[in-house]
């Protein structure tokens, strides 16, 4: 009998929210354990080692993508020759070959309308359309020499986030959970909130858990409606009552574990009562509302609202509280030009004006708070966008086409070297000229800040060790930005 | 290929290393003597090698990885004996066989320079190792096949060793599991008690829980056949198809949307629903096979047989706008090739796709061969999913075929012709003589009120050109040259200036004219200058009622007729789509002709209220008669008027039969019947028959040529390759054509080693919780070995010869054994020996699937709908979980009992999947779910305890609680409350404990009427007449407890 209660308490204290978490159950985790042993004992690299394999530089990671992919020409990549050709024919010779998602026949160069100037002290060259991420300038490495293998949205973002272009892979804050667990008892390790709550194209797969147990699924959390879905008693129901129904409830669950001895109902019980307090955290930390209204006004936050404003505060709230990974999805960024509602005229500079101050705001709040230096933040669309003019149905809005050849992302914050540029396209933009860093380098660049080896992070499925950066190339953390 | 098997010591057999090391364990673990007796322990064996069991993890862990089938450093690849006894880049062989000293892989594995040894990495082999591989060359390096790739053979059946044993046995599979018990000094579990076995068994082969009058009869005289009749009759409800089909639609992936970005909706749920009956009717799994891959290729194929084929019609659909329908056709095709093989031989072949399999025996190319067998379908990542075929269900068929025996039966008298029609007709023809003369009004005024700019032109129509408006109406008056007004007509022009040259001002050259209104106004016809809208003296005008409408042309469900009558003008209208080129006219008859007096004129107004934007008329004219007979010479076709202007003796028979039925077509006398054919018409126009997606082979002429993809790449083609299978495998079944019914063939043909064992293993893992194979998604070598070996083979056998692919007739052996009979409850030795029960030496206990999680809470409070088949279902979800970007779909909660659905019927949409199934570990169906986690989260309990569908339930629970139990005392209603959820006796302890909770909590609701309102009717409804809202609200906190329990949500 204590034998088994001990080892149902083992199994329960490395649930879920708690370190080193793995809560499928005994069986499953003994079947992990048993694997893990197996692995080591043959002494192959492949064992899934849990919690960091080196010091890590960041403990948590918030990544904001821009889903839709923002046009690197007009915020991050100046090309002064995009300029001075512009509505000239784009060059054969880069077209051969091609294919587009919207493009046809011979397209013209788009210079961009936004101003460039050299910002802070590193002189960082940033749009017009950022003039407060401009101000952070300093705190951001800004890598211009990122490619990508698709195209499209979905598969592109299923890329970016799970590594493969297919569904039912992991996503990369499933694999980092799954790696280091959460700091946080009463949160989920994993929190993803969505501007307007408007499911990117990729749907939840971007941050589901693929073969890793559904715990390390995010969990969306939601600024109207419930949080977390179900987290609300029903109506009728105060909070003294149902900590009475939950203790009747573990008083006959335990009668019950008097006759099975089965250590999953004891890890049920630890679970009930872990959803109790779930039910407090999770609305205060989702509530805004207390927050002073210099802090308000610093993100253009308002309660209640489900803008990325709201999201960038949310974002802090739930680090500082120990949320391992936090993921923002915003929307609106497709910038194709077919109407002022996608163009680089109108619709561009609404959605900067939308994040361009959350954004600051965040970088500065975490600063301030002496926790950006663990907290990595990652900023990106899914790919880049055309040098060319779209043009589609001859529209007169400006507007860029996909293009998966660069695109422009930028990190800050824990282990991040900042006032640095890396990489270069070419002198029209259309191709990386120096330095690429494929999406496969940056989930490994990410990894390693948070102390891992993207190599031995892995877990068998289908007989084989899956990773997050895939085996089909070589892949190599960027170390020229690491601080 | 390579000798079979290492020459091993006989006598040594029975005594294998495997069961040394149990018995070492067993004594460690028990410190009792070993059980299994035994002499020697692991040494005794030790000169025999076995290829799979010593050699091959060995490899596999610390060569394969370098020198395999990725990667072949050095030139080197382990994987196969020729490539390992060849000479790699150093012109050394690894192996020479029969000679470990010439051997260089043990020269490298020993070598003691660090730079030389290998592997490079990680600690140096272990002595023992190294002298297993040396013992193993010696013996001639024989390469044994995995076992999984070598076919089951039917093993004997094993005696008990102990004969206090030997009665537990009740059929063969028991023998199996006694024996592996025995080894390790176990003995088996007693059999569990009547209660929690029903429960048991109809939670397995159901999927839903028994009812208590069932358990309790049970309970009363738990014989063996009254099992046995108990086990029948749930494999003959028809809601075990229900279950089994949930397993199958997580293999075939089944889902209501297309998935990938757009993931629009798919209508696909004949096939789920010819899964449940396929496995209802206990269709042979060779046939299931068959009719699902091959389903068309079989001669005369039946519907459901086409239907059959949506199994592979399941894959994704891309329709996001510049993807190539060729990348995600082939990609679509992968996904068949990779599924067939999960699906059917547990093995992932995906990683084939680019590269050879690093593990198992399967060449790059040797993919493609296979892939070719699937290449051949007409389907290529079409929006609309063709091909499909329509597919009404049996009672839609039946009600289709009544409707059009009554439309025949009225379709003949309306051809009949009567004296009486005849009479009628004369008269009629008699008023048709003449003709409409129509007049062109020539507008004085044409105003938008939208502010686009209306010119008129010479010809009396008016053009609109400038702002488009959203929504525009245009008023045109003009003086009215006759004394009075019958009829108007409004016809459309193109005109080369409006888009696509058509009449309307839309993108397309489309319109739709919401409304038509007429007035006769006052005023000697004064002129009103052009722009301006005419004003109107109050009082002054006269509206005319326009009461019939007809076009020479109407787009489908835009008749002109909604012009004047639409139930919706932002929906309805008159448009002209696709002929939006071409000029068309409407006419619109006045009920009663409208007397003009002196000098009036007529005032038009058209209004555009569409709700797209933009859709207003470009150019049109308006013309005005005074015949009253204007509308009815319209609609008459010009050969009807034709005929009438000839004498009635000059006519041919055929004008005679032309003019007799358009008259027949109109008379009055007939207008009953030609109302109620339409009406029947529409009735059978408005069946909501299903298409379903399926399977059609390109003819000859088109078939595909399939080139290997280097490096998985579709745009990157190396060699052409024929159909065929991987020569590791058994051959391909000879005379079967080298077509996807040939793969079907070969699947379950006899030789094929995994086929069976899979799917035994995959049903035995239902039952018990984990498959004798635990990795049930893969059966290569690096999945897990089984538990069972002799009985996976025995029972892999017995299901194809035996049970003859008999689902129904496999699972009932297992339901039917004592192992699977045995009670789930652990004693603190038995959970030490073996804590994950992989001997089965107690019950299987684990939680519920996420389908059974609802379908129990909902059956347990009465709630449930056991309604099968139909259309997929919307229960309740919270608002905002559906919000995709570039979809304006809506969850729209179904209605009545559609809202009680078992959970296999809700609609499934790939990108946001119902959120209470996700938490309870149901997969988004992306692609094909081998096996389902089994996770233990608060998520799930804030489910359990919060969800509106869980709260209801509780509340409907609470009502059955109070209306059946008597007297009605808190005890006696706890007990009541205990026996519906758990169906079995309340145990010391249990009822008190809920007794007391109600008792409390009734005291905080007395206080609180509010609260208590709440709580015993949101969201289920009014509470009966006379209930006690306190009672009922703590007896609903009760059950919320009852619905929550560990023993509720695990089947034990």
């Amino acid at each position: 009998m204590s034998w088994d209660l001990d080892r149902a308490r083992e199994i329960t204290r490395r649930h879920f929210f708690g370190q080193a978490s793995v809560g499928v159950g005994a069986l499953a985790l003994a079947t992990l354990l048993e694997r893990e042993a197996r692995a080591g004992a043959a002494g192959t690299q492949g064992a899934a080692a849990r919690g960091p394999h080196f010091a890590p530089r960041a403990k948590s990671v918030i990544y904001m993508h821009m889903a839709g992919s923002p046009p690197q020409q007009e915020l991050f990549d100046y090309k002064p020759a995009l300029i001075k050709f512009n509505d000239q024919p784009c060059p054969e010779q880069y077209l051969k070959g091609e294919r587009f998602a919207f493009i046809k026949g011979t397209p013209k160069l788009l210079g961009t309308p936004y101003k460039f100037e050299p910002r802070g002290q590193c002189g960082t060259l940033i749009s017009e359309l950022l003039p407060n991420l401009s101000r952070c300038a300093d705190d951001i490495a800004l890598v211009r020499s990122m490619h990508t293998d698709f195209f499209n949205h979905a598969p592109a973002q299923l890329f970016l986030y799970t590594g493969t272009s297919r569904f039912g892979n992991p996503s990369m804050g499933s694999w980092i959970t799954y790696g280091l667990g959460s700091d946080n008892e009463n949160l989920p390790g994993f929190v993803v909130l969505v501007s307007y709550g408007k499911t990117p194209d990729g749907g939840k797969s971007l941050w589901g858990s693929g073969f890793l147990p559904s715990i390390y699924q995010g969990v969306q959390c939601r600024t109207q409606g419930e949080p977390v879905l179900y987290v609300q008693d029903p109506k009728g129901m105060s909070r003294p009552l149902r900590r009475r129904t939950l203790d009747a409830l573990a008083d006959l669950n335990r009668l019950h574990h008097e006759r099975t001895l089965d250590p999953e109902t004891v890890t049920r019980i630890g679970q009930y009562e872990m959803a109790f307090r779930m039910q407090i955290a999770v609305p205060e930390a989702m509530d805004i509302s207390k927050e002073p209204k210099h802090v308000l006004e610093a993100y253009g936050a308002q309660p209640g609202a489900t803008s990325f404003a709201n999201n960038c505060l949310l974002a802090r709230r739930l680090v500082e509280q120990g949320v391992r990974c936090v993921q923002l999805f915003d929307w609106g960024w497709d910038a194709h030009g077919t109407s002022p509602g996608d163009d680089i005229v109108h619709q561009l500079p609404k959605k900067c004006k939308e994040t361009d101050q959350a954004m600051a705001a965040l970088i500065a709040d975490l600063k301030a708070r002496g926790l950006l230096d663990e907290t990595l933040i990652v900023w990106s669309g899914e790919f880049g966008r055309t040098p060319m003019n779209e043009r589609r149905n001859d529209s007169k809005y400006l507007g860029r086409d996909h293009h998966p050849h660069c695109f422009s992302v930028w990190l800050a914050g824990g282990g991040v070297k900042g006032g640095i540029t890396y990489g270069e396209t070419d002198e029209l933009g259309y191709f990386v000229a120096r330095d690429p860093v494929h999406v496969h380098d940056l989930q490994a660049t990410i990894l390693n800040l948070l102390g891992m080896d993207h190599n031995r992070l892995t877990f068998k499925y289908l007989g084989l060790d899956q990773r997050l950066t895939g085996v089909t190339r070589p892949v190599r953390v960027v170390r020229e930005i690491l601080a | 290929m390579s000798s079979r098997r290492a020459q091993i010591t006989p006598a040594a057999r029975s005594f294998t290393a495997t069961a040394a090391r149990a018995a070492l364990v067993a004594l460690a673990a028990t410190g009792a003597p070993a059980a299994a007796a035994g002499a020697g322990g692991a040494g005794a064996d030790a000169a025999t090698v076995d290829f799979n069991r010593d050699v091959r993890p060995l490899l596999t862990d610390r060569c394969l990885k370098c020198h395999g089938g990725v990667k072949q450093e050095s030139g080197l690849s382990l994987l196969y004996r020729h490539t390992a006894t060849a000479p790699a880049a150093s012109k050394r062989a690894a192996i020479v066989p029969g000679k470990p000293g010439e051997s260089e892989l043990i020269r490298r594995v020993t070598a003691a320079d660090p730079d030389d040894r290998m592997p490079p990495k990680g600690n140096p082999l272990p002595a023992g190792q190294v002298e297993t591989l040396r013992r193993w060359i010696a013996a001639g390096a024989p390469y044994d096949e995995h076992w999984a790739y070598r076919k089951p053979r039917d093993r004997p059946l094993p005696e008990a060793k102990d004969p206090r044993h030997a009665p537990w046995p009740r059929n063969g599979m028991d023998r199996f599991v006694l024996q592996r018990l025995e080894e390790k000094g176990l003995s088996p579990s007693p059999e569990a008690d009547p209660c929690m076995l029903a429960r048991r068994v109809s939670l397995d082969l159901t999927g839903l829980p028994p009812s208590l009058e069932d358990v309790e009869a049970f309970a009363a005289a738990p014989t063996e056949e009254a099992y046995e009749r108990l086990v029948d009759r749930l494999l003959a409800s028809p809601h075990y198809g229900e279950r089994w089909a949930r397993l199958w639609l997580d293999l075939a992936r089944y889902a209501d949307t297309q998935g990938y970005e757009k993931d629009n909706q798919r209508t696909i749920w004949r096939f789920r629903d010819w899964v449940v009956q396929a496995f209802n009717q206990d269709m042979p799994f060779d046939r299931l096979t068959l009719e699902q891959l091959a389903g068309d290729l079989l001669p005369e194929p039946t519907l459901e047989q086409r239907i059959a084929t949506a199994f592979h019609r399941n894959t994704m659909t891309n329709t996001e706008g510049g993807t190539d329908d060729e990348e995600f056709r082939v990609a679509a095709v992968v996904d068949r090739v990779n599924t067939t093989w999960q699906v059917w031989m547990g093995t992932s072949f995906g990683c084939v796709q680019c590269h050879s399999h690093p593990y198992d025996p399967f060449r790059h190319e040797e993919y493609y061969r296979f892939f070719a067998f699937f290449n051949q379908t007409e389907d290529n990542d079409q929006p609309g999913e063709e091909p499909v075929v329509s597919s009404p269900t049996p009672e839609q068929g039946a009600l289709a075929g009544r409707l059009k025996a009554q439309i025949a039966g009225l379709q003949a008298k309306l051809d009949a012709s009567t004296p009486e029609l005849e009479e009628a007709q004369a008269a009629w023809e008699a008023s048709m003589q003449g003709a409409t003369e129509w007049r062109v009004l020539k507008p004085s005024s044409a105003a938008s009120s939208g502010g686009a700019t209306l010119k008129v032109l010479d010809d009396g129509s008016v053009l609109a050109s400038g702002e488009r408006p959203a929504n525009d109406a245009y008023t045109v008056a003009g003086p009215l040259e006759l004394a009075r007004v019958a009829a108007i007509r409004l016809e459309a022009l193109p005109d080369p200036s409006l888009p696509k040259g058509g009449a309307g001002r839309a993108d397309d050259g489309n319109f739709v004219l919401s409304r038509v209104a007429a007035a006769l106004l006052p005023g000697g016809g004064r002129s009103v200058p052009p722009g301006d809208a005419p004003s109107v003296p109050p009082g002054g005008a006269r509206s005319v009622t326009l009461a019939g409408a007809a076009a020479d042309h109407s787009q489908d469900g835009f008749p002109a007729a909604h012009a004047i009558a639409g139930p919706d003008p932002k929906k309805n209208g008159w448009a002209v789509a696709p002929r939006q080129a071409e000029p068309h006219r409407a006419v619109f008859a006045a009920a009663e002709p409208v007397e003009a007096g002196a000098g009036p004129s007529l005032r038009v107004v058209l209004e555009h209220l569409y709700e797209r934007p933009g859709f207003t008329l470009g150019r049109f004219r308006i013309s005005f008669t005074s015949d009253p007979l204007a509308l009815e010479r319209f609609l008459a076709p010009e050969a009807v008027l034709a005929a009438l202007k000839k004498a009635p003796d000059g006519r041919t028979a055929e004008e005679k039969t032309l003019l007799a039925k358009h008259h027949r077509s109109i008379a009055p006398a007939l207008k009953p019947a030609r109302d109620e054919l339409a009406r029947l018409e529409a009735e059978l126009k408005a069946i909501p028959i299903p298409t379903t997606p399926v399977f059609r082979e390109l003819p000859a002429e088109k078939r595909r040529q399939t080139r290997v993809f280097i490096r998985g790449s579709f745009l990157a083609k190396g060699d052409a390759v024929e159909q065929g299978v991987p020569r590791s495998m058994h051959p391909f079944p000879e005379g079967a054509p080298r077509d996807r019914f040939g793969v079907a063939r070969w699947l379950t043909s006899p030789e094929n080693p995994l086929t069976a064992r899979v799917l035994a293993n995959r049903l035995w893992e239902q039952l018990f919780g984990a498959g004798i194979v635990e990795t049930s998604e893969d059966f290569g070598t690096q999945g897990a070995a089984p538990s069972h070996p002799e009985l996976l083979d025995w029972l892999a056998v017995r299901l194809m010869d035996r049970h003859r692919w008999s689902l129904k007739s496999f699972l009932k052996e297992v339901a039917m054994s004592a192992t699977y009979r045995q009670t789930s409850a652990a004693t603190p030795a038995r959970l030490e020996a073996d804590p994950q029960n992989r001997l089965l030496g107690r019950g299987p206990r684990f939680r519920l699937e996420a389908e059974m999680v609802r379908d129990q809470a909902l059956a347990t409070s009465g709630l449930l709908s056991r309604k099968l088949f139909g259309p997929s279902v919307m229960p309740p979800q919270p608002d905002g979980v559906w919000q995709v970007v570039y979809s304006g779909d809506q969850w729209t909660t179904s209605a009545g009992e559609d809202k009680h659905r078992r959970g296999l019927y809700t609609f499934w949409r790939r990108t946001s999947p119902y959120p209470s199934m996700i938490t309870f570990d149901a997969t988004s169906r992306e692609a094909c779910t081998l096996r389902r986690m089994r996770t233990n989260t608060p998520l799930q309990a804030l489910v359990t305890l919060n969800d509106p569908v869980y709260v209801e339930a509780a509340q409907a629970l609470a009502r059955r609680i109070v209306s059946e139990a008597s007297p009605p005392t808190p005890e006696a209603l706890a007990a009541r409350g205990l026996r519906l959820a758990l169906l079995r006796p309340p145990r010391p302890g249990e009822v008190e404990r809920l007794a007391a909770l109600y008792r409390g909590t009734l005291e905080d609701y007395k206080m609180d009427p509010d609260g208590a309102r709440s709580m015993a009717t949101d969201p289920l409804g009014p509470a009966p007449e006379g209930a006690d809202l306190a009672e009922l609200a703590a007896w609903t906190v009760v059950s919320n407890v009852l619905l929550n329990l560990d023993e509720y949500l695990s089947r034990g």
